[in-house]
């Protein structure tokens, strides 16, 4: 095979995939770091201002909130999903009729468009037909009754449950897989050793799967800075943005706004937020892990 | 179905102890049970409701429709254009398909079985596009799509869709390339098959299984996207499905046995998909996740 046949051959099939990646993903995130640098209302010209979009972020309120919103978020991911997944996946690596049946049915939201799922949460927490407060009706407790969505002060957390309920799924697939990859004989040298039950899990299982728990907490943390479709949805940040992430404030103030080089700035952002974030975890838990 | 399934536990040697041991092992799946049916309650509670009228949606949440309202979908198709969004999910999704697999599948051949310079740096630039948050790219995409004039037609969203999709199918496709043997494609040079001749008669048919891991993990992407379509796209005759539910639903806000049905025939195709080919999105979740 003559070297300039393969060349030729490497360019021409690197090239569409180069062109669309580098056009649509690449570009755009150093095209929107550039932006941030300017005053700029999507029309007209954009004025330079160098850092002052970065300033006002800082100073602005509701970029803090959004972010603490963004860090509930991880957390009721880190501490919620993946511990619901591990366990579900403990007793359901093996794959009787029933297991199949359960893995499947907590799979199956993740096959559903997230505005579905967002609408089908609205119906649950609906202040006057929802399904949580009638049943709350029935069960005595109508001072329990709340306006799930609309009250600033819970809203944040009622949009927990849909979260987990969404993506619990996908957190145990990873997890059975890596289970079932731990070869047979390192199970039966710790049942030589008389290694059961916890004891098995914390000092031969969990060991052994800890680099996909590690790839669990990144999938996470970068799912959660990403979470926009089910907020916009159920909430649209509100009210008085006591729900808002990042991305939703950047989606408001660029489209509802106008601020294109404010909303850019806030795109900067994300990405550097999800870098320190990824980081951070990557650290924290080669620390544990060497420990 | 898994190769590496657990070994048989020996038998309990204390026989006292198995009473107790069922109890747990029964407690245990009850629970488990609980668990799935709560998980699956939510769809089923959408499709139930999906059935009722609206008086009986309000008086009585959790009861199975008394009479099946079956005009329900028959009115939610008719009045919110569902045929059409349909027609653009189908559209937009699968043209997004095939140029995905086209181009990943190419890239991915040579990533995985060519040698030249800069492959190493070419993978990395491909991979880290998969912790890029795609939100972050909304506002300069918006203006790109602007400029070049493709706000509002389906390329506004196949070219972004193929984009995203791109790190993760070639990084399945690469990593399932690398395993093959060296001596098929030998034997296909020696014969006198060209490049072309080995990627399409060889290399395709050969990565199948993680070609169709990439189909359905990118399907999934493309046919519930919501945000770029929620930018993209404000002509009401180019909506995809996602967003003429979300439409539909601020439209009939009161109506909600109609709003029930539109969500109800929405998933029905993922759902569908989903229990026909199960093994295969499992894996294919996996894989892209994994090895991410």
């Amino acid at each position: 095979m003559n070297t300039i046949a393969v060349r030729r051959f490497v360019v021409l099939s690197l090239t569409p995939a180069l062109l669309i990646y580098a056009l649509f993903v690449f570009v755009p995130v150093i095209w929107s770091s550039y932006y941030s640098f300017f005053d700029w209302k999507g029309i007209g010209a954009a004025k330079f201002i160098g850092l002052r979009n970065y300033a006002e972020i800082i100073q602005d309120p509701i970029f803090w909130r959004a972010l603490k919103n963004n860090v509930i978020f991880v957390l009721v991911s880190v501490f919620g999903q993946l511990p619901v997944a591990l366990v579900l996946a403990i007793v359901l690596h093996k794959s009787n009729a029933l297991q199949r049946f359960i893995r499947s049915a907590v799979f199956v939201p993740m096959v559903l468009s997230s505005v579905v799922i967002g609408m089908i949460w609205q119906y649950i927490y609906h202040p006057q037909i929802g399904i949580l407060n009638f049943l709350l009706d029935k069960a005595g407790l109508p001072h329990w009754k709340l306006e799930w969505l609309s009250d600033a002060k819970i809203a944040i957390f009622a949009l927990a449950p849909p979260l987990v309920w969404s993506f619990v799924g996908l957190y145990l697939i990873i997890f059975i897989s890596a289970f079932q990859n731990i070869p047979g004989d390192i199970h039966d040298a710790a049942q030589i050793d008389g290694a059961e039950g916890a004891r098995k899990l914390f000092s031969v299982t969990l060991p052994m799967i800890w680099s996909t728990v590690q790839i669990a907490i990144i999938l996470c943390i970068s799912g959660s800075l990403k979470s926009f479709d089910l907020v916009y949805v159920m909430t649209k940040g509100g009210p008085a943005h006591a729900t808002e992430l990042l991305a939703t404030y950047m989606y408001n103030s660029t489209f509802s706004s106008y601020r294109y080089g404010f909303g850019s700035a806030i795109s900067t952002s994300i990405v550097l937020i999800s870098l320190i974030f990824i980081g951070l975890s990557q650290w924290l838990t080669s620390r544990t892990s060497k420990k | 179905m898994h190769p590496t399934a657990v070994q048989p536990r020996p038998a309990p040697l204390a026989g006292g102890r198995r009473f107790p041991r069922a109890w747990k092992q029964g407690t245990l799946w009850t629970f488990l049970t609980l668990y799935a049916m709560l998980t699956l309650y939510p769809l089923f509670w959408l499709v139930i409701s999906s059935f009722k009228s609206n008086a009986e949606f309000f008086n009585r949440p959790f009861a199975l429709p008394s009479s099946w309202q079956f005009t329900n979908f028959v009115t939610a198709w008719q009045s919110s254009k569902m045929g059409l969004a349909f027609f653009n999910s189908i559209i937009v999704s699968g043209a997004s398909l095939v140029l995905t697999l086209f181009v990943t599948s190419l890239a991915a051949y040579v990533l995985a079985r060519l040698p030249f310079r800069f492959k190493g740096a070419v993978l990395t630039f491909f991979v880290i596009g998969m912790l890029i948050p795609i939100h972050s790219t909304l506002v300069p995409l918006f203006i790109l799509m602007k400029q070049i004039g493709l706000l509002n037609s389906y390329w506004a969203l196949i070219l972004p869709y193929t984009a995203f999709a791109l790190p993760t199918a070639i990084f399945v496709l690469t990593a399932y390339l690398s395993s093959v043997p060296k001596e098929i494609e030998e034997a296909a040079y020696i014969d006198g098959t060209g490049l072309w001749g080995v990627f399409w008669r060889i290399m395709l048919p050969i990565s199948l299984p993680a070609l169709s891991t990439v189909i359905i993990l990118s399907f999934l992407h493309f046919w519930n996207d919501f945000s770029f379509a929620l930018v993209f796209i404000s002509k009401s005759t180019l909506k995809t499905l996602p967003l003429a539910i979300a439409n539909f639903a601020d439209g009939y806000q009161t109506d909600y046995g109609l709003t029930l049905a539109a969500m109800t025939m929405a998933i029905l195709p993922t759902i569908g998909v989903y229990l026909a080919f199960q093994e295969q999105v499992m894996k294919g979740m996996t894989a892209g996740a994994v090895k991410g």
